[in-house]
């Protein structure tokens, strides 16, 4: 076995015994199912996408609440020093952090596809958006849960690693608020940062691969980041 | 270029640690023989967790050469790994898992073979007395008994070399006891590299003691052929 399979089933066994997780589980689909029925109920339209915008918001809260234990616990613990002095690489036990967590979150908007089901038997919904509505809010996840995980490395204290996360989410949401004062080329490059930039044409069945690039470029970008902040030691 | 001594499972030259202006470990040079348990003594603060971390990786050097069963802790740092065994000060352990599965996953994380790991776990429990509690949650064992666990984990893939920091602090005299023991029961077969600031637990446990002061090795004595270690102690510090 794989030091990275043993790695994420450690991880998932962590994150499923944690209450964390189904106590976030529970409030994300409780304020969904709320919007969902509301919006159904007043509505009458058969489209997902308030649903996946209300995804985009809760996980920005909420994602925080799920990496912030990832490294600052195993650092407050200990532990990390029993795993950065067995024979794995650190990009190992970094992936193995964001697989799991990515699977908590990814499974949590999986149980929302109930909704789109209630929707193809009561009604003639649009599949295209909401293909890539998913597309987008996977996008997303994968985003938060990497600047999470950096945000975690750099600190042994849970709370202070959440509100870092949670700060720098908000900063790549409003990214692009900034673009009027700044002079080119930098007005552009704030807007090309924003999050909520790349979000929106994808949720709404756009789907650009400079929009999917930007996704997996900062993804890639924090993994790398936190697999050297691990390293320097 | 250090060239690599079969007879020694450890080997430090000029080995230093500095973080920004404070240097913890000043140019070290140690070897530790095969099968011997040797022991750091030193006062806290003294650079012996800093030295010991950077023997299991955990740290790198910022000047010399480590050389672990021959194998270079910076270029071949996996290699290395794999021949160690370590239980660090604070005895860090998975509150969430239970003892047996917390050995296991030890076990597969020190690429041991899968036919084998039962076998292994069952060792190590036998050998640290932990049978009876392998199914006990991490979190609800006493101090006695992590300890134990923390043993446990350090010898499952029996490793050539084991790594304690400081193993008998915070033991009641009986796990004191019971853990010099076992450090005695592993010497010849294993070699033990340890860490103390207790004089007499040197005395007892250990081959050979190097004395670290302010990151320096100030000398290396044979216990036996130290009849009074405080002395030797005193004169140097």
């Amino acid at each position: 076995m794989s030091s990275l399979v043993v790695l994420i089933r450690k991880e998932l066994h962590a994150t499923f015994t944690s209450p964390i997780a189904y106590t976030v589980a529970a409030v994300f689909l409780l304020v969904l199912g709320y919007t969902f029925s509301l919006t159904l109920f007043a509505t009458k339209v058969a489209n997902l996408n308030y649903i996946f915008h209300q995804i985009y918001v809760l996980s920005i809260l909420l994602v925080p609440v799920l990496t912030m234990r990832t490294f600052a616990e195993e650092r407050r613990t200990d532990t990390l020093e029993l795993l950065l002095t067995a024979p794995v690489r650190e990009i190992s036990i970094v992936l193995a952090k964001f697989l799991a967590t990515l699977t908590l979150v990814l499974g949590i908007f999986a149980a929302t596809a109930v909704y789109a089901v209630v929707l193809g038997v009561y009604g003639e919904p649009d599949w295209g958006p909401i293909y890539s509505g998913y597309l987008a809010v996977a996008l997303h996840a994968s985003l938060l849960v990497s600047i999470g995980l950096l945000m975690s490395s750099l600190s042994e204290n849970q709370v202070v690693a959440a509100a870092l996360s949670l700060g720098t989410f908000l900063m790549l949401w409003f990214a692009d608020s900034v673009a009027y004062l700044l002079p080119r080329p930098f007005d552009l490059f704030a807007i090309n940062l924003s999050l909520i930039g790349h979000f929106k044409p994808t949720v709404t069945g756009l789907v650009f691969l400079s929009d999917v690039g930007y996704f997996l470029t900062v993804t890639m970008l924090a993994l790398f980041l936190t697999t050297r902040r691990l390293a320097e030691r | 270029m250090i060239d690599h001594d079969d007879a020694l499972a450890i080997r430090a030259e000029g080995v230093s640690k500095r973080y920004w202006s404070v240097t913890a470990v000043d140019r070290l040079d140690l070897a530790v023989r095969r099968g011997e348990v040797f022991c750091l003594l030193g006062p806290n603060g003294s650079g012996k967790t800093t030295f010991l971390r950077m023997l299991t990786g955990y740290l790198s050097p910022s000047a010399g050469r480590l050389l672990v069963a021959g194998h270079d802790v910076v270029r071949d740092g996996l290699a290395a790994k794999r021949k160690i065994g370590y239980v660090p000060e604070s005895v860090p352990l998975y509150a969430h898992m239970r003892v047996g599965e917390f050995l296991r996953f030890i076990a597969r994380l020190r690429k041991m073979p899968a036919d084998g790991i039962e076998a292994a776990v069952r060792r190590a429990a036998e050998l640290l007395a932990l049978t009876d509690v392998l199914g006990k949650p991490v979190r609800a064992l006493s101090r006695g008994y992590r300890q134990r666990t923390a043993l446990a984990q350090a010898l499952v893939h029996d490793p050539e070399i084991l790594i304690l920091d400081e193993p008998t602090n915070g033991l009641d005299p009986r796990q004191i006891m019971e853990t010099r023991t076992l450090i005695r029961s592993l010497a010849g077969r294993r070699t033990v590299l340890m860490s103390s600031h207790i004089l007499s637990e040197v005395e007892k446990t250990a081959d050979r003691a190097g004395l670290l002061l302010g990151g320096k090795l100030l000398g290396v004595r044979s216990i036996p052929e130290t009849p009074d270690l405080e002395s030797w102690f005193l004169s140097v510090t």
